[in-house]
């Protein structure tokens, strides 16, 4: 009885204006001061040298970069490279963080440790490591020829398979870790529920539990898709100038030729398909969650 | 519907719909704890069986054991005659309603509820009759396109029945459906679930912690504990002859006397305890002269007053707490040498009654239940 005098008082009390702000909105000040610093001015910068150059106004970067083949054939080599990569680390990455859900927590501890370790190696390193692994007289190439897949030890470095294999390995524990936290979350009486009602494991996993993680994959494909578009270090040391990328591109006219405008204007396209991407995702998973995700 | 089952309970029985469901010989390890050892149990075509027991003891792992989701380490299980031992749980059509009523969040009420049919790759107009069929019996018609989020416990727990009645199991198990919801709404609920399960024959198995809920709906209650039933009986065998003191101490309220036995003479022993000599019957028990034993008598046995003739027990108590309960008031009494509180049960308090007051309680001999001493 007393408590209900007390809340309704609570309630009826004038809120002073200081208090009207929503504490968790403020929170994110100095975030925002930070970005606004250190991403939207320099990203304004870049869109406006995008349609600029020394003589003024133009549309040349814009040009050059939408109606050469060649520039086209470099966005579709990005485009090409995030998506083959997105989809190596869900084939991947999917089972394993269902595994890893269903593991016993001592043993999730341990796994965990094992799919951060990579993550704390430096991207420099771990690439040239896989750059020794793929030589002629490598580690991969001695297991081909002992598996009997090929007669001689072939050709890997500075291939497109070098470059996905490196790409995967570096982008996975990025599918995994989201998919995982949604996978968890997924209550495990819900398969038992679809095996107690008929359900074989193919259905169950196509309309329950698949379904519910998806938000797990759209979550973890945008984060890879996007980063793997932009990746300019390991590509540079994987495959080089035979696959060129659109972060090759602009790190060669903003360091090489010292063409701003062009530089630019490859970097404001890519800009737009990440946004493009992320927005569209975030739409697709919150339309999904809408449907019932565990989100 | 009560005639309907009193005609049924007067046909004659056929043995096999006797032990419809048959346990045999289960045992259940995880690691080195052995959560069932060669468990035993048969249920009747249609009965109604609840699986009683503290948690921990092993019931939900038989659920699960009989549903399919786990496997037994040892032992057989039959359906109507059918070995399902090694029968994977989707093949099994048992159908089971969850603690958490584990209804799919993705999907509406009408495609929950369809998705045991479409599983069985119904033609799509029969999956749309039996739905709404379903629907209507649960009186959840109305809600058929809502999703799962925007309903309340006890209307998730009648999508949950008609989810799983729907493909016309040969088996229901219900563990503890009503655990999460209110006072009031459960003892609905109890009711109209019992009616609908006995209106269908739907062999079911319910598994509760909640003796009350398991006195209500069931035709007969398995008491487990520590992996093993203890008494298997009809809800009055076993509120009234509890066969161990952990069932009697697990089913209802009952005040709880030591002492040792004096003599023995026709079924009735003499036992002496702090209180003065408590007579009781020991047919089962077959007391010794000498042994230490524990004794029970339920609240409602309790009488006040002195008459302790030969039928009767006679004690004298000091009445420590009177406790309403509206149609019933508790007296608690305290005695020298007894640990416990002595419960009684009356309709009204007697004038004059007051905490401190000694008063003479008497009960029944043969309403004494008597235990060796744990």
């Amino acid at each position: 009885m007393s408590t209900t005098t007390e809340t309704s008082k609570a309630q009826t009390e004038p809120v002073p204006p200081w208090r009207r702000f929503d504490s968790a909105a403020i929170m994110i000040l100095p975030g925002i001061v930070f970005m606004t610093l250190a991403f939207a001015i320099p990203v304004l910068n870049l869109v406006a040298d995008s349609f600029r150059d020394a003589d003024g106004l133009t549309l040349a970067g814009y040009r050059k970069v939408l109606g050469d083949p060649y520039y086209v054939g470099i966005i579709w080599n990005s485009l090409k490279l995030g998506i083959v990569t997105t989809l190596g680390t869900l084939v991947l990455g999917y089972p394993a963080a269902y595994a890893l859900s269903r593991a016993p927590p001592r043993l999730q501890v341990l796994l965990f440790a094992l799919i951060f370790l990579p993550l704390s190696v430096s991207i420099i390193v771990k690439t040239f490591g896989l750059t020794i692994m793929m030589r002629r007289d490598g580690i991969l190439n001695w297991l081909l020829v002992t598996a009997g897949f090929v007669d001689r030890p072939i050709r890997l470095v500075f291939t497109e398979f070098a470059l996905y294999f490196g790409m995967v390995n570096v982008f996975l524990p990025f599918m995994l870790l989201p998919i995982y936290s949604v996978m968890r979350q997924l209550d495990p009486r819900l398969t038992d529920a679809a095996a107690s009602l008929g359900a074989g494991p193919v259905m169950t996993f196509l309309k329950v539990t698949l379904p519910l993680t998806l938000p797990g994959i759209v979550a973890g494909g945008s984060l890879v898709f996007s980063i793997a578009v932009a990746a300019y270090v390991t590509p540079g040391l994987l495959i080089g100038d035979r696959y060129m990328t659109m972060s090759q591109v602009m790190a060669k006219a903003y360091l090489n030729i010292r063409d701003f405008n062009l530089g630019a204007s490859m970097a404001v396209i890519m800009l737009t398909i990440a946004v493009i991407i992320v927005f569209a995702s975030t739409y697709f998973a919150q339309s999904a969650g809408r449907k019932g995700g565990p989100s | 519907m009560s005639s309907a089952t009193a005609a049924a309970a007067s046909e004659p029985v056929n043995p096999r719909d006797e032990r419809y469901l048959e346990v045999t010989g289960v045992t259940k390890r995880f690691g080195a704890t052995v959560v069932l050892e060669a468990l035993d149990l048969a249920v009747g075509r249609s009965e109604f069986v609840s699986l009683l027991g503290p948690s921990g003891c092993g019931k939900t792992t038989l659920l699960r054991l009989i549903a399919g989701l786990l496997k037994p380490d040892a032992g057989r299980l039959h359906v109507d005659g059918d070995d399902i031992t090694r029968l994977a749980a989707h093949k099994r059509n048992i159908g089971v309603v969850f603690q958490n009523y584990a209804l799919f969040p993705h999907l509406t009420v009408e495609q929950n509820v369809a998705f045991g049919l479409l599983a069985q790759r119904r033609p799509k107009g029969e999956i749309v009759a039996q739905v709404d069929h379903a629907l209507g019996l649960v009186r959840m018609k109305a809600f058929a396109d809502r999703r799962i989020a925007a309903l309340s416990g006890g209307q998730q727990q009648r999508v949950a029945v008609a989810r799983a009645i729907i493909v016309k199991p040969t088996l229901l198990l219900l563990d503890e459906p009503f655990s999460a919801l209110d006072r009031k709404l459960r003892e609905t609920m109890q009711i109209e679930l019992r009616h609908l399960l006995r209106d269908l024959g739907i062999t079911s198995i319910f598994v509760t912690h909640d003796q009350d809920e398991a006195l209500v709906m069931s035709d007969r209650i398995a008491v487990m504990n520590e992996g093993r039933i203890e008494q298997l009986g009809t809800p009055g065998e076993i509120y009234r002859s509890p066969s161990s003191l952990h069932v009697m101490e697990f089913v209802g309220q009952s005040t709880r006397l030591a002492g040792a036995v004096e003599s023995v003479s026709a079924g009735v022993a003499e036992i002496r305890t702090p209180l003065g000599v408590i007579r009781a019957p020991v047919g089962r028990m077959g007391a010794r002269v000498g042994e230490a034993v524990v004794f029970g008598v339920r609240p409602e046995s309790m009488a006040l007053g002195d008459r302790a003739d030969g039928d009767f027990n006679h004690v004298r108590a000091e009445l420590a707490d009177i406790v309403f309960f509206g149609a019933k008031t508790a007296l608690h009494f305290k005695a020298p040498g007894v640990d416990d509180r002595i419960q009684a049960e009356v309709a009204r308090v007697p004038a004059g009654l007051s905490p401190g007051s000694q008063v003479d309680l008497r009960w029944p001999v043969t309403e004494t239940m008597v235990y060796p001493a744990p």
